[in-house]
């Protein structure tokens, strides 16, 4: 190679590479910044949705423990539909004991204080009625995620409570904590 | 001979600098994908637990509940009752308290109801003495009332059977 050709050269690097090192430098932030970003994205997404599972689960036994209770008021009180009906009132207006009777099932199974609130900050207790079909004779109410209670009466009179979906509930069925995706850089 | 030499190196350093620009991006991307495997590992292990710790317990609480229910549609004596817990729970038996005439069924220290019988009833060949009309069940403590039956349990007796 001559020398003409070696300046040439020499010159078309040292632009080359003085225009690399400004991308590598600007670049540098850029990447950073978007790795972060991307990783933070994907983190709060998983969050959000692991933590919409435990609220659902607050929500269910919500519905799990009123469903009980309206079953239990109803055996051992007054039998007749006026009385399905005040219960069923008294049950859901009293939003303390329906918070208790969850809590109460969390510390049983060994969940702290802190974790509860937590989970209750973000669920609240579960929204409008139980009662999920009111018809003349039959009234049916949920008592959490897919499962129902029949109450029969006939002539303002209980004739008979299936709450045999009730007593099979079972949660681990129908809610789940999905492992988390891979982190895919954007 | 300088001058190829300079340019030998500064080419050499251009395709340096070109893998740095790759291997930059990796590095980034490795750190980011770190910690976002330990961030979702431990939310993934955590929530799961809870998930899981409350499922189990509810177990224990549906079962509790269902005798407490099943007991007001067909238990009449202790020994019904006994019959009832058995078909839940094989393994743990409820305590009699003839003095209260109450049966005290602890599934667990948060699952356990109370049932109140009217009289005291005593076989007259064996002279083995049983509660009998059953009257109501307590659930305060699967309602979240805990104290009401710590206090209930002192003076219970053993079962019978």
């Amino acid at each position: 190679m001559d020398r003409k050709k070696m300046k040439i050269l020499v010159v078309v690097d040292t632009v080359i590479l003085v225009a690399l090192i400004i991308i590598l430098m600007t670049l540098k932030g850029g990447y950073e910044e978007q790795a972060k970003r991307t990783a933070n994205e994907q983190e709060s997404a998983y969050l959000e949705q692991n933590t919409q599972v435990l609220v659902e689960q607050w929500r269910s036994i919500d519905q799990y423990g009123m469903a009980w209770k309206l079953v239990y008021s109803m055996l051992s009180g007054a039998k007749t539909e006026a009385a399905f009906k005040a219960n069923l009132a008294a049950i859901e207006g009293d939003k303390d004991a329906r918070f208790k009777q969850i809590s109460h099932v969390y510390t049983g199974a060994g969940i702290n204080d802190a974790v509860q609130n937590g989970i209750y900050q973000k669920a609240g207790l579960a929204e409008g009625t139980i009662l999920v079909k009111n018809e003349k004779n039959v009234k049916e109410v949920a008592c959490g995620k897919d499962c129902v209670v029949k109450f029969t009466f006939a002539k303002g009179k209980m004739k008979s409570v299936d709450y045999s979906a009730l007593v099979e509930y079972n949660l681990a069925k129908t809610l789940k904590i999905e492992k988390p995706a891979e982190y895919h850089f954007e | 001979m300088n001058l190829k030499n300079i340019s030998i190196a500064l080419t050499v350093l251009v395709f340096g600098v070109i893998a740095m620009l790759f291997m930059q991006k990796g590095n980034y991307v490795n750190q980011a994908k770190e910690h976002y495997d330990a961030t979702t590992a431990k939310s993934f292990k955590g929530n799961s637990m809870v998930l899981e710790l409350v499922n189990n317990g509810l177990d224990l609480n549906k079962a509790t509940w269902a005798i407490a229910c099943q007991a007001l549609q067909t238990v009449k004596t202790s020994q019904d009752m006994a019959r009832l817990e058995a078909k839940f729970f094989p393994a743990t038996k409820g305590t009699m308290s003839l003095a209260n005439k109450t049966r005290r069924f602890e599934a667990s220290s948060a699952n356990v109801i109370v049932a109140n019988f009217g009289k005291v009833e005593e076989d007259k060949k064996t002279g083995v003495k049983s509660l009998a009309d059953l009257q109501s069940v307590d659930v305060s403590v699967l309602l979240g009332n805990v104290v009401t039956a710590a206090a209930e349990s002192e003076e219970a007796e053993e079962g019978e059977e």
